[in-house]
């Protein structure tokens, strides 16, 4: 870690921990919401900016892990950490079984496979009421507690969240630095010619597809235990959607850039409610704006102007 | 006479009604250069394709070191050391040419995806290996200046030293260039001669596709392929020389 790293990874760190004691408690609760939302979106950004594909399923898993958490904890009154990992495993294991034939397709029909997913299962949880409640849905989820100390507060919830999504961000900075994130990018490439360099291109995407789910499921088991009520409206295609824009406004191919769209999707709409009906409409625009000034998203955007800067500075000097 | 390395048994091919090969039969020795030429259609790219894996043949058979390939997929025979190029330059355009040429590595290492996603010792142990053999090649094929660069600004001559580097460092057996010498200029394809003779010194096996007379000359055994079918073999000289490939290809 270099020392220009340091210098605005510090002052990051400092805003970072002093945020849920000063803003208001609604926005400590949107900040506990980008964390998770950041969970989600790594997977989607994964399978976006390293792998080209589009995934609008996301909500499926973190409908999956959200079910899981509440099914284990309230209706079997198990410990959450066997909600964590039910969630985990039914998702990893749907992902894989899923994947393997659908990822055989490529472009918008692999956008729309995974789009008819994400309808399927939200119509499934709907459907099997005796299992998730339906519209009704499952209250009372405890709020997690961690050796003794319970997370019952925004604030408190908060750090932990965002552990959480630091470490998810660390593993999957991981994965795009190593010899796994080599091959996928050659793939999204030109897969013709990674194929001909011996990468076996369904294997990986499945696998990644996977990765991805396993981030969705944890996200949801975040969410499930934070709003403590987990029902149907949560987890439809919409959601699969909205998932989709966090690395689509952020920058797919920046795991920073993820926290970006996260706060993006999180706080815009927030923001823009106070102006009274209008502001689904200005979210519309502002997405609009942002896909078609900034391709590569908020942080392409960002990098680009700093290198433009640069060369002025240059110019100038 | 020792068993060839490739050898092609009557494999034909046809799209549709069109058929493309018909019976085509020719032997690749170990540590040999083999030249391909015949004019535009004549069916060279659907050969390498039927050899890679990327095309199964309607008809014939294919063995190489000794093993028919039968449904081994495009990977496996990869892994097997046959590697080819393409006839306009694959590379991937959003990564360096440093990277470019490290995705040919990874297939001598193996790592779990666990591994990577944990940076595990291993893992790590690997990536470094990688990178210093990639660095390695980088320097080997005067790329060093460019390897910070992405590729996609690479000139076409550039691209196809790149493609030739990331297939090589893969330590291939069997080394199919298609049209390497096309989009080059005359300095390029000297070099171009110059790499394919110092490579297959090296033990490397070569199946040369070019439209490119004075390039093929580094091939002592020539095939010529005309609308699916070999016409003629032997070196240069007497290819040119017979009456039917001069009818048929050279236009005289």
């Amino acid at each position: 870690m270099n020392s220009r790293t340091l210098l605005w990874l510090v002052p990051c760190l400092i805003v970072w921990a002093v945020l849920p004691f000063v803003v208001p408690r609604y926005m400590a609760d949107l900040l506990v919401f980008t964390g998770i939302y950041t969970v989600a979106g790594l997977g989607i950004g994964l399978l976006l900016g390293h792998c080209g594909i589009v995934n609008l399923a996301q909500a499926t898993f973190y409908g999956l892990g959200a079910y899981a958490s509440a099914y284990c904890t309230v209706m079997m009154g198990l410990p959450s950490i066997v909600g964590f990992i039910a969630g985990a495993a039914i998702s990893m294991a749907l992902a894989y079984v899923i994947g393997r034939p659908i990822l055989r397709l490529t472009g918008y029909f692999l956008a729309l496979g995974t789009l008819a997913l994400s309808a399927i299962a939200s119509a499934l949880f709907f459907e099997w009421d005796w299992l998730t409640g339906g519209t009704l849905g499952i209250g009372g989820i405890p709020k997690l507690d961690l050796f003794g100390f319970l997370l019952d507060r925004p604030s408190r919830y908060y750090f932990f969240v965002w552990i959480v999504a630091f470490a998810c961000m660390a593993v999957a900075h991981n994965l795009v630095d190593s010899r796994t994130g080599l091959m996928l990018r050659s793939m999204r490439d030109s897969s013709t010619a990674a194929a001909a360099l011996s990468i076996d291109l369904q294997t990986l995407r499945t696998k990644v597809f996977v990765v991805c789910a396993l981030f969705g499921s944890l996200a949801g088991s975040l969410f499930a235990h934070h709003a403590s009520f987990v029902s149907t409206q949560s987890f439809t295609v919409d959601r699969s959607i909205s998932f989709l824009l966090i690395p689509v406004i952020g920058g797919a191919t920046s795991i920073p850039g993820i926290v970006v769209g996260a706060l993006f999707v999180t706080f815009l709409p927030e923001l823009l409610s106070k102006l009274g009906d209008i502001h689904q409409i200005l979210f519309g625009l502002a997405l609009v704006a942002v896909v078609v000034l900034m391709p590569d998203g908020l942080v392409g955007a960002f990098g680009r102007l700093r290198t433009r800067l640069a060369r002025r500075g240059n110019s100038n000097g | 006479m020792a068993e060839p390395l490739l050898s092609l048994k009557e494999v034909g091919h046809s799209f549709g009604g069109l058929s493309v090969l018909r019976s085509v039969t020719l032997d690749v020795p170990e540590g040999g250069i083999i030249g391909l030429i015949g004019p535009n259609g004549s069916g060279k790219t659907t050969l390498f394709n039927i050899v890679t894996g990327y095309i199964r043949p309607l008809a014939g058979t294919i063995t190489y070191r000794g093993a028919v390939l039968g449904r081994d997929t495009i990977q496996q025979r990869g892994l097997q050391g046959l590697v080819r190029t393409f006839q306009t330059p694959q590379v991937f355009e959003q990564m360096t040419v440093l990277e470019n040429v490290m995705v040919g590595c990874t297939k001598l290492t193996r790592t779990s995806m666990l591994q990577d996603l944990l940076r595990t010792p291993a893992a790590r142990g690997q990536m470094r290996e990688i990178r210093e053999r990639a660095e390695a090649a980088c320097e080997r094929f005067s790329l060093t200046a460019l390897r910070d660069l992405p590729a996609a600004s690479l000139t076409a001559g550039q691209r196809r030293i790149l493609e030739i580097a990331r297939a090589v460092v893969g330590e291939p057996r069997l080394l199919l260039l298609d049209e390497p010498s096309s989009g080059l200029n005359v300095q390029e394809i000297d070099d171009l001669r110059d790499w394919i003779v110092r490579l297959n010194e090296e033990g490397i096996t070569i199946l040369l596709v070019s439209h490119d007379m004075g390039l093929m000359t580094v091939a002592p055994t020539v095939h010529t392929l005309y609308f699916g079918e070999i016409i003629a073999s032997g070196d240069m000289a007497a290819i040119q020389r017979d009456p039917r490939v001069r009818e048929v290809y050279l236009g005289v």
